[in-house]
Protein backbone atom coordinates (compact mmCIF):
# COMPACT_ATOMS: atom_id res chain seq x y z
CA UNK A 1 0.00 0.00 0.00
CA UNK A 2 1.41 3.39 -0.99
CA UNK A 3 1.51 6.32 1.41
CA UNK A 4 -0.92 9.18 0.90
CA UNK A 5 -0.03 11.16 -2.19
CA UNK A 6 2.30 14.03 -1.32
CA UNK A 7 0.41 17.04 -0.09
CA UNK A 8 2.11 19.52 -2.43
CA UNK A 9 1.70 17.14 -5.33
CA UNK A 10 -2.07 17.11 -4.77
CA UNK A 11 -2.21 20.91 -4.58
CA UNK A 12 -0.26 21.07 -7.84
CA UNK A 13 -2.55 18.52 -9.49
CA UNK A 14 -5.70 20.45 -8.50
CA UNK A 15 -4.17 23.74 -9.62
CA UNK A 16 -3.10 22.22 -12.92
CA UNK A 17 -6.64 20.96 -13.49
CA UNK A 18 -8.11 24.41 -12.70
CA UNK A 19 -5.75 26.11 -15.15
CA UNK A 20 -6.38 23.52 -17.87
CA UNK A 21 -10.15 23.91 -17.56
CA UNK A 22 -9.82 27.69 -17.67
CA UNK A 23 -7.58 27.46 -20.72
CA UNK A 24 -10.05 25.17 -22.49
CA UNK A 25 -13.23 27.02 -21.57
CA UNK A 26 -11.93 30.58 -21.16
CA UNK A 27 -15.08 31.33 -19.22
CA UNK A 28 -13.61 32.55 -15.96
CA UNK A 29 -10.92 35.21 -16.38
CA UNK A 30 -12.44 36.89 -19.50
CA UNK A 31 -15.84 37.27 -17.80
CA UNK A 32 -14.23 38.63 -14.62
CA UNK A 33 -12.19 41.04 -16.70
CA UNK A 34 -15.13 42.34 -18.73
CA UNK A 35 -17.12 42.86 -15.52
CA UNK A 36 -14.26 44.73 -13.81
CA UNK A 37 -13.65 46.88 -16.90
CA UNK A 38 -17.32 47.83 -17.02
CA UNK A 39 -17.05 49.20 -13.48
CA UNK A 40 -13.88 51.13 -14.36
CA UNK A 41 -15.39 52.69 -17.48
CA UNK A 42 -18.81 53.43 -16.04
CA UNK A 43 -17.51 55.16 -12.92
CA UNK A 44 -14.95 57.13 -14.90
CA UNK A 45 -17.55 58.53 -17.28
CA UNK A 46 -20.35 58.83 -14.74
CA UNK A 47 -18.50 60.77 -12.08
CA UNK A 48 -16.43 63.21 -14.21
CA UNK A 49 -14.23 64.08 -11.24
CA UNK A 50 -11.17 66.29 -11.10
CA UNK A 51 -7.82 64.43 -11.28
CA UNK A 52 -7.26 64.86 -7.51
CA UNK A 53 -10.60 63.32 -6.61
CA UNK A 54 -10.17 60.57 -9.18
CA UNK A 55 -6.93 59.54 -7.52
CA UNK A 56 -8.65 59.24 -4.17
CA UNK A 57 -11.38 57.16 -5.70
CA UNK A 58 -9.07 54.82 -7.60
CA UNK A 59 -8.19 52.57 -4.64
CA UNK A 60 -11.82 52.07 -3.66
CA UNK A 61 -12.93 51.36 -7.21
CA UNK A 62 -10.06 48.96 -7.79
CA UNK A 63 -11.13 46.83 -4.83
CA UNK A 64 -14.85 47.06 -5.59
CA UNK A 65 -14.23 45.81 -9.13
CA UNK A 66 -11.85 43.07 -7.94
CA UNK A 67 -14.21 41.90 -5.18
CA UNK A 68 -17.22 41.66 -7.49
CA UNK A 69 -15.25 40.13 -10.36
CA UNK A 70 -13.70 37.61 -7.99
CA UNK A 71 -17.14 36.48 -6.83
CA UNK A 72 -17.97 35.58 -10.44
CA UNK A 73 -14.79 33.52 -10.60
CA UNK A 74 -15.54 31.80 -7.29
CA UNK A 75 -19.03 30.85 -8.45
CA UNK A 76 -17.65 29.52 -11.71
CA UNK A 77 -14.98 27.52 -9.89
CA UNK A 78 -17.39 25.75 -7.56
CA UNK A 79 -19.98 25.21 -10.29
CA UNK A 80 -17.34 23.26 -12.22
CA UNK A 81 -17.15 20.86 -9.31
CA UNK A 82 -20.93 20.63 -9.01
CA UNK A 83 -21.40 19.83 -12.68
CA UNK A 84 -21.60 16.03 -13.01
CA UNK A 85 -20.67 15.70 -9.33
CA UNK A 86 -16.98 16.11 -10.20
CA UNK A 87 -16.46 17.10 -6.59
CA UNK A 88 -17.34 13.53 -5.51
CA UNK A 89 -14.50 12.33 -7.69
CA UNK A 90 -12.10 14.61 -5.83
CA UNK A 91 -13.49 13.66 -2.42
CA UNK A 92 -13.13 9.95 -3.22
CA UNK A 93 -9.40 10.33 -3.93
CA UNK A 94 -7.00 9.06 -1.26
CA UNK A 95 -5.73 12.55 -0.46
CA UNK A 96 -5.96 14.97 2.42
CA UNK A 97 -9.03 17.01 1.52
CA UNK A 98 -7.50 20.25 2.78
CA UNK A 99 -5.04 19.95 -0.13
CA UNK A 100 -8.05 20.21 -2.45
CA UNK A 101 -8.95 23.48 -0.70
CA UNK A 102 -5.45 24.87 -1.19
CA UNK A 103 -5.38 23.84 -4.84
CA UNK A 104 -8.71 25.48 -5.56
CA UNK A 105 -7.94 28.59 -3.48
CA UNK A 106 -4.62 28.98 -5.29
CA UNK A 107 -6.39 28.70 -8.64
CA UNK A 108 -8.97 31.32 -7.65
CA UNK A 109 -6.21 33.59 -6.38
CA UNK A 110 -4.16 33.32 -9.58
CA UNK A 111 -7.14 34.09 -11.82
CA UNK A 112 -8.20 37.10 -9.73
CA UNK A 113 -4.63 38.35 -9.44
CA UNK A 114 -4.29 38.17 -13.23
CA UNK A 115 -7.40 40.33 -13.56
CA UNK A 116 -5.88 42.73 -11.00
CA UNK A 117 -2.62 42.95 -12.96
CA UNK A 118 -4.54 43.72 -16.13
CA UNK A 119 -6.60 46.38 -14.38
CA UNK A 120 -3.69 48.33 -12.87
CA UNK A 121 -2.46 50.02 -16.08
CA UNK A 122 -6.06 50.75 -17.09
CA UNK A 123 -6.70 52.40 -13.73
CA UNK A 124 -3.48 54.39 -14.20
CA UNK A 125 -4.81 55.63 -17.50
CA UNK A 126 -8.31 56.51 -16.39
CA UNK A 127 -7.66 57.75 -12.86
CA UNK A 128 -4.39 59.69 -13.36
CA UNK A 129 -2.36 57.61 -10.92
CA UNK A 130 0.72 55.45 -11.22
CA UNK A 131 -0.76 52.15 -10.09
CA UNK A 132 2.20 50.04 -11.23
CA UNK A 133 4.04 50.15 -7.91
CA UNK A 134 5.60 47.24 -6.03
CA UNK A 135 3.98 48.18 -2.68
CA UNK A 136 0.58 48.13 -4.37
CA UNK A 137 1.34 44.68 -5.76
CA UNK A 138 2.07 43.52 -2.21
CA UNK A 139 -1.30 44.87 -1.05
CA UNK A 140 -2.94 43.14 -4.01
CA UNK A 141 -1.22 39.85 -3.16
CA UNK A 142 -2.26 39.89 0.49
CA UNK A 143 -5.74 41.31 -0.05
CA UNK A 144 -6.66 38.93 -2.86
CA UNK A 145 -5.01 36.02 -1.01
CA UNK A 146 -7.25 36.61 1.99
CA UNK A 147 -10.35 37.30 -0.10
CA UNK A 148 -10.03 34.23 -2.34
CA UNK A 149 -9.21 31.95 0.62
CA UNK A 150 -12.41 33.02 2.35
CA UNK A 151 -14.32 32.88 -0.93
CA UNK A 152 -13.16 29.34 -1.69
CA UNK A 153 -14.20 28.16 1.77
CA UNK A 154 -17.61 29.84 1.56
CA UNK A 155 -18.26 28.63 -1.98
CA UNK A 156 -17.73 25.09 -0.68
CA UNK A 157 -20.21 25.86 2.09
CA UNK A 158 -22.79 27.07 -0.40
CA UNK A 159 -22.37 24.23 -2.88
CA UNK A 160 -25.17 22.10 -1.48
CA UNK A 161 -27.60 24.96 -0.95
CA UNK A 162 -30.40 25.53 -3.44
CA UNK A 163 -29.74 29.28 -3.28
CA UNK A 164 -25.99 28.90 -3.77
CA UNK A 165 -25.60 31.77 -6.25
CA UNK A 166 -27.13 34.19 -3.76
CA UNK A 167 -25.68 32.58 -0.67
CA UNK A 168 -22.04 33.11 -1.63
CA UNK A 169 -22.11 36.92 -1.89
CA UNK A 170 -24.44 37.19 1.12
CA UNK A 171 -21.91 35.31 3.24
CA UNK A 172 -18.75 36.57 1.59
CA UNK A 173 -19.13 40.34 1.52
CA UNK A 174 -19.85 40.93 5.23
CA UNK A 175 -17.13 38.54 6.34
CA UNK A 176 -14.60 39.98 3.91
CA UNK A 177 -15.41 43.58 4.80
CA UNK A 178 -12.48 44.04 7.26
CA UNK A 179 -10.08 42.70 4.62
CA UNK A 180 -11.55 44.94 1.91
CA UNK A 181 -11.39 48.01 4.16
CA UNK A 182 -7.77 47.24 5.02
CA UNK A 183 -6.95 46.71 1.34
CA UNK A 184 -8.58 50.00 0.31
CA UNK A 185 -6.85 51.94 3.10
CA UNK A 186 -3.44 50.39 2.36
CA UNK A 187 -3.86 51.01 -1.39
CA UNK A 188 -4.94 54.61 -0.83
CA UNK A 189 -1.94 55.17 1.44
CA UNK A 190 0.47 53.75 -1.13
CA UNK A 191 -1.08 55.77 -3.96
CA UNK A 192 -0.85 58.98 -1.96
CA UNK A 193 2.88 58.44 -1.62
CA UNK A 194 3.10 56.96 1.88
CA UNK A 195 5.71 54.32 2.59
CA UNK A 196 4.79 50.72 3.40
CA UNK A 197 5.82 51.40 7.00
CA UNK A 198 3.21 54.14 7.28
CA UNK A 199 0.43 51.73 6.26
CA UNK A 200 1.91 48.74 8.05
CA UNK A 201 -1.10 48.40 10.40
CA UNK A 202 -3.34 47.81 7.38
CA UNK A 203 -0.79 45.40 5.91
CA UNK A 204 -0.75 43.44 9.18
CA UNK A 205 -4.55 43.30 9.14
CA UNK A 206 -4.44 41.89 5.60
CA UNK A 207 -1.82 39.36 6.66
CA UNK A 208 -3.94 38.35 9.66
CA UNK A 209 -7.00 37.96 7.41
CA UNK A 210 -5.01 35.83 5.00
CA UNK A 211 -3.71 33.57 7.79
CA UNK A 212 -7.08 33.24 9.54
CA UNK A 213 -9.05 32.44 6.37
CA UNK A 214 -6.41 30.01 5.10
CA UNK A 215 -6.27 28.24 8.46
CA UNK A 216 -10.09 28.06 8.46
CA UNK A 217 -9.95 26.33 5.08
CA UNK A 218 -7.37 23.88 6.40
CA UNK A 219 -9.53 23.08 9.42
CA UNK A 220 -13.08 23.17 8.09
CA UNK A 221 -13.03 22.39 4.35
CA UNK A 222 -13.44 18.63 4.82
CA UNK A 223 -16.24 18.99 7.39
CA UNK A 224 -18.09 21.47 5.19
CA UNK A 225 -18.06 19.19 2.17
CA UNK A 226 -19.19 15.98 3.84
CA UNK A 227 -22.94 15.51 3.74
CA UNK B 1 -3.17 -3.87 -5.68
CA UNK B 2 -1.69 -6.65 -3.56
CA UNK B 3 -4.01 -8.03 -0.93
CA UNK B 4 -2.51 -8.30 2.54
CA UNK B 5 -2.43 -11.80 3.93
CA UNK B 6 -4.27 -10.71 7.08
CA UNK B 7 -7.12 -9.14 5.10
CA UNK B 8 -10.31 -10.16 6.88
CA UNK B 9 -12.94 -12.18 5.11
CA UNK B 10 -15.54 -9.49 5.78
CA UNK B 11 -14.50 -6.69 3.46
CA UNK B 12 -17.40 -4.44 4.17
CA UNK B 13 -18.95 -4.58 7.61
CA UNK B 14 -21.66 -2.21 8.72
CA UNK B 15 -22.98 -2.14 12.26
CA UNK B 16 -25.87 -0.22 13.77
CA UNK B 17 -25.84 2.33 10.95
CA UNK B 18 -28.26 5.22 11.20
CA UNK B 19 -28.53 8.07 8.71
CA UNK B 20 -31.04 10.82 9.20
CA UNK B 21 -31.93 13.60 6.79
CA UNK B 22 -33.84 16.43 8.44
CA UNK B 23 -34.38 14.23 11.51
CA UNK B 24 -36.00 11.49 9.37
CA UNK B 25 -34.07 8.20 9.49
CA UNK B 26 -33.39 6.85 6.00
CA UNK B 27 -31.20 4.04 7.30
CA UNK B 28 -32.20 2.76 10.70
CA UNK B 29 -29.77 0.50 12.61
CA UNK B 30 -28.69 -1.19 9.40
CA UNK B 31 -26.38 -4.22 9.59
CA UNK B 32 -24.57 -5.68 6.58
CA UNK B 33 -21.46 -7.80 5.99
CA UNK B 34 -20.06 -8.44 2.53
CA UNK B 35 -17.35 -11.03 2.08
CA UNK B 36 -14.42 -11.45 -0.24
CA UNK B 37 -15.44 -12.32 -3.79
CA UNK B 38 -19.07 -11.37 -3.29
CA UNK B 39 -20.93 -9.56 -6.05
CA UNK B 40 -23.94 -8.27 -4.18
CA UNK B 41 -27.01 -6.74 -5.74
CA UNK B 42 -28.65 -4.15 -3.51
CA UNK B 43 -32.34 -3.80 -4.30
CA UNK B 44 -35.00 -1.58 -2.82
CA UNK B 45 -37.65 0.93 -3.74
CA UNK B 46 -36.89 4.47 -4.82
CA UNK B 47 -35.90 6.43 -1.73
CA UNK B 48 -35.13 3.27 0.26
CA UNK B 49 -31.60 4.57 0.91
CA UNK B 50 -29.51 2.57 -1.58
CA UNK B 51 -27.57 5.58 -2.79
CA UNK B 52 -27.14 6.87 0.76
CA UNK B 53 -25.75 3.51 1.85
CA UNK B 54 -23.28 3.41 -1.05
CA UNK B 55 -22.19 7.00 -0.40
CA UNK B 56 -21.60 6.22 3.27
CA UNK B 57 -19.44 3.21 2.36
CA UNK B 58 -17.58 5.40 -0.16
CA UNK B 59 -16.88 8.01 2.53
CA UNK B 60 -18.87 10.72 0.78
CA UNK B 61 -21.63 10.92 3.37
CA UNK B 62 -21.16 10.93 7.11
CA UNK B 63 -23.39 8.50 9.04
CA UNK B 64 -25.50 9.92 11.87
CA UNK B 65 -24.56 6.90 13.98
CA UNK B 66 -22.90 3.50 13.61
CA UNK B 67 -19.73 2.09 12.16
CA UNK B 68 -18.52 1.18 8.70
CA UNK B 69 -15.49 -1.08 8.49
CA UNK B 70 -13.60 -1.48 5.22
CA UNK B 71 -11.15 -4.40 5.06
CA UNK B 72 -11.14 -4.53 8.85
CA UNK B 73 -10.42 -0.82 9.37
CA UNK B 74 -12.83 1.90 10.42
CA UNK B 75 -13.69 3.93 7.36
CA UNK B 76 -14.17 7.32 9.02
CA UNK B 77 -11.69 9.91 7.86
CA UNK B 78 -8.86 7.70 6.60
CA UNK B 79 -7.78 8.95 3.17
CA UNK B 80 -5.67 5.85 2.58
CA UNK B 81 -8.71 3.60 2.86
CA UNK B 82 -10.38 5.42 -0.03
CA UNK B 83 -7.71 3.96 -2.32
CA UNK B 84 -9.38 0.56 -1.90
CA UNK B 85 -12.74 1.83 -3.13
CA UNK B 86 -14.01 2.59 -6.61
CA UNK B 87 -17.38 4.31 -6.97
CA UNK B 88 -19.67 4.87 -9.93
CA UNK B 89 -22.47 7.23 -8.96
CA UNK B 90 -25.49 8.67 -10.72
CA UNK B 91 -23.33 11.33 -12.34
CA UNK B 92 -20.11 10.59 -14.27
CA UNK B 93 -17.90 12.90 -12.09
CA UNK B 94 -15.98 14.30 -15.06
CA UNK B 95 -14.97 17.82 -16.04
CA UNK B 96 -16.90 18.47 -19.21
CA UNK B 97 -14.33 20.72 -20.90
CA UNK B 98 -11.49 18.24 -20.45
CA UNK B 99 -10.96 15.27 -22.75
CA UNK B 100 -11.47 11.67 -21.65
CA UNK B 101 -7.69 11.20 -21.37
CA UNK B 102 -7.18 14.42 -19.41
CA UNK B 103 -9.92 13.49 -16.95
CA UNK B 104 -8.49 10.01 -16.42
CA UNK B 105 -4.93 11.33 -16.13
CA UNK B 106 -6.15 13.73 -13.45
CA UNK B 107 -7.63 10.89 -11.40
CA UNK B 108 -4.69 8.57 -12.07
CA UNK B 109 -2.31 11.18 -10.63
CA UNK B 110 -4.49 11.77 -7.58
CA UNK B 111 -4.54 8.01 -6.96
CA UNK B 112 -0.80 7.81 -7.72
CA UNK B 113 -1.33 5.03 -10.24
CA UNK B 114 1.97 3.58 -11.47
CA UNK B 115 2.71 4.57 -15.06
CA UNK B 116 -0.43 6.70 -15.08
CA UNK B 117 -0.39 7.54 -18.79
CA UNK B 118 0.14 3.95 -19.91
CA UNK B 119 -2.56 2.76 -17.48
CA UNK B 120 -5.01 5.32 -18.91
CA UNK B 121 -4.26 4.33 -22.51
CA UNK B 122 -4.69 0.66 -21.63
CA UNK B 123 -7.94 1.25 -19.72
CA UNK B 124 -9.42 3.32 -22.55
CA UNK B 125 -8.51 0.57 -24.99
CA UNK B 126 -10.21 -2.09 -22.86
CA UNK B 127 -13.33 0.06 -22.62
CA UNK B 128 -13.36 0.55 -26.40
CA UNK B 129 -13.02 4.32 -26.06
CA UNK B 130 -9.61 4.84 -27.68
CA UNK B 131 -11.02 6.65 -30.68
CA UNK B 132 -12.80 9.12 -28.40
CA UNK B 133 -9.89 9.71 -26.02
CA UNK B 134 -9.15 13.26 -27.24
CA UNK B 135 -12.75 14.43 -27.30
CA UNK B 136 -14.06 16.68 -24.54
CA UNK B 137 -16.27 14.62 -22.24
CA UNK B 138 -19.28 16.84 -22.97
CA UNK B 139 -19.27 15.55 -26.57
CA UNK B 140 -19.51 11.90 -25.49
CA UNK B 141 -22.87 10.11 -25.30
CA UNK B 142 -24.39 9.17 -21.94
CA UNK B 143 -23.45 5.54 -22.55
CA UNK B 144 -19.82 6.42 -23.33
CA UNK B 145 -19.62 8.59 -20.23
CA UNK B 146 -20.95 5.70 -18.18
CA UNK B 147 -18.29 3.38 -19.59
CA UNK B 148 -15.71 6.04 -18.91
CA UNK B 149 -17.00 6.27 -15.32
CA UNK B 150 -16.34 2.59 -14.84
CA UNK B 151 -12.84 3.07 -16.25
CA UNK B 152 -12.26 5.90 -13.76
CA UNK B 153 -13.57 3.85 -10.86
CA UNK B 154 -11.34 0.86 -11.67
CA UNK B 155 -8.22 2.71 -12.80
CA UNK B 156 -6.52 2.23 -9.43
CA UNK B 157 -7.61 -1.42 -9.23
CA UNK B 158 -9.84 -1.08 -6.15
CA UNK B 159 -10.78 -4.11 -4.09
CA UNK B 160 -14.23 -2.70 -3.34
CA UNK B 161 -16.35 -1.52 -6.24
CA UNK B 162 -19.58 0.38 -5.58
CA UNK B 163 -21.93 0.88 -8.52
CA UNK B 164 -25.06 2.97 -8.22
CA UNK B 165 -27.63 2.25 -10.96
CA UNK B 166 -24.85 1.55 -13.48
CA UNK B 167 -27.22 0.76 -16.37
CA UNK B 168 -28.81 4.21 -16.40
CA UNK B 169 -28.62 5.67 -19.90
CA UNK B 170 -27.05 2.60 -21.51
CA UNK B 171 -28.52 1.23 -24.73
CA UNK B 172 -28.90 -2.54 -25.24
CA UNK B 173 -25.44 -2.98 -26.76
CA UNK B 174 -23.69 -0.88 -24.13
CA UNK B 175 -25.59 -2.75 -21.39
CA UNK B 176 -24.34 -6.08 -22.76
CA UNK B 177 -20.78 -4.76 -22.79
CA UNK B 178 -21.30 -3.58 -19.23
CA UNK B 179 -22.50 -7.09 -18.24
CA UNK B 180 -19.27 -8.54 -19.63
CA UNK B 181 -17.17 -5.96 -17.76
CA UNK B 182 -18.98 -6.75 -14.52
CA UNK B 183 -18.37 -10.46 -14.97
CA UNK B 184 -14.69 -9.72 -15.57
CA UNK B 185 -14.52 -7.56 -12.44
CA UNK B 186 -16.31 -10.09 -10.25
CA UNK B 187 -13.54 -12.31 -8.91
CA UNK B 188 -11.92 -13.34 -5.64
CA UNK B 189 -9.96 -10.49 -4.14
CA UNK B 190 -12.70 -7.98 -4.89
CA UNK B 191 -16.22 -7.26 -3.77
CA UNK B 192 -18.78 -5.55 -5.97
CA UNK B 193 -21.88 -3.90 -4.53
CA UNK B 194 -24.42 -2.81 -7.13
CA UNK B 195 -27.50 -0.76 -6.30
CA UNK B 196 -30.30 -1.13 -8.80
CA UNK B 197 -33.95 -0.22 -8.82
CA UNK B 198 -34.76 -2.53 -11.76
CA UNK B 199 -32.33 -5.38 -11.26
CA UNK B 200 -33.54 -7.96 -13.80
CA UNK B 201 -30.38 -8.34 -15.89
CA UNK B 202 -28.14 -8.30 -12.83
CA UNK B 203 -29.76 -11.37 -11.28
CA UNK B 204 -27.72 -13.62 -13.59
CA UNK B 205 -24.42 -11.95 -12.71
CA UNK B 206 -24.53 -11.36 -8.97
CA UNK B 207 -23.66 -13.91 -6.29
CA UNK B 208 -25.80 -12.34 -3.52
CA UNK B 209 -28.86 -10.17 -3.15
CA UNK B 210 -29.49 -7.70 -0.35
CA UNK B 211 -32.96 -6.17 0.02
CA UNK B 212 -33.03 -2.75 1.60
CA UNK B 213 -36.45 -2.11 3.11
CA UNK B 214 -37.64 0.29 5.81
CA UNK B 215 -34.09 1.43 6.50
CA UNK B 216 -32.65 -2.03 7.20
CA UNK B 217 -31.30 -4.95 5.20
CA UNK B 218 -34.41 -7.08 5.27
CA UNK B 219 -32.87 -10.01 3.36
CA UNK B 220 -29.27 -10.81 2.40
CA UNK B 221 -29.00 -14.17 0.69
CA UNK B 222 -26.97 -16.00 -1.98
CA UNK B 223 -28.58 -15.46 -5.37
CA UNK B 224 -29.11 -19.18 -5.88
CA UNK B 225 -31.35 -19.34 -2.77
CA UNK B 226 -33.81 -16.82 -4.06
CA UNK B 227 -36.50 -19.52 -4.49
CA UNK B 228 -36.41 -20.04 -0.69
CA UNK B 229 -37.49 -16.45 0.00
CA UNK B 230 -40.91 -15.95 -1.59
CA UNK B 231 -41.33 -12.34 -0.50
CA UNK B 232 -38.04 -11.28 -2.15
CA UNK B 233 -38.90 -13.32 -5.21
CA UNK B 234 -42.30 -11.63 -5.34
CA UNK B 235 -40.70 -8.18 -4.91
CA UNK B 236 -38.23 -8.80 -7.74
CA UNK B 237 -41.03 -9.99 -10.02
CA UNK B 238 -42.96 -6.83 -9.21
CA UNK B 239 -40.12 -4.42 -9.96
CA UNK B 240 -39.10 -6.18 -13.17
Amino acid sequence: MKPTVGYLQVIWQILRKEVLIEWRGRQGVPVMLVFALMIVFLFNFALQLSPDLQAGLAAGLLWVSLAFASTLGLNRSINLERENNALDGLLMAPVDRSAIFFGKALGNFIFTFLVGLFLLPIFSLFYSQNMLQLPLLLVLLLGLGAYTSLGTLLSALSIQARTRDILLPVLLYPLALPVLIAAVEASQGVLSGQTLGAVSHWIYLLLAGFLIFTASGLLFFETILEE
Amino acid sequence: MPIETNTPARWIEINDLIKRFHYQPVLNKLELAIHDGECCLLVGDNGAGKTTLLRIIAGLTRPSQGQVTICGEFAAGDPQLRRRIGYVGHQPMFYQDLTATENLNHYARLYQVNNAQAAVVDALDRAGLTQHQHQPVRTLSRGMQQRLSLVRATLHNPVILLLDEPYTGLDQEAAKAFDATLQYLHKPGRVVLIAAHRPQRLLKITSHIAWLRNGVIYQHIPADQIHATPDLQHYLQEVT
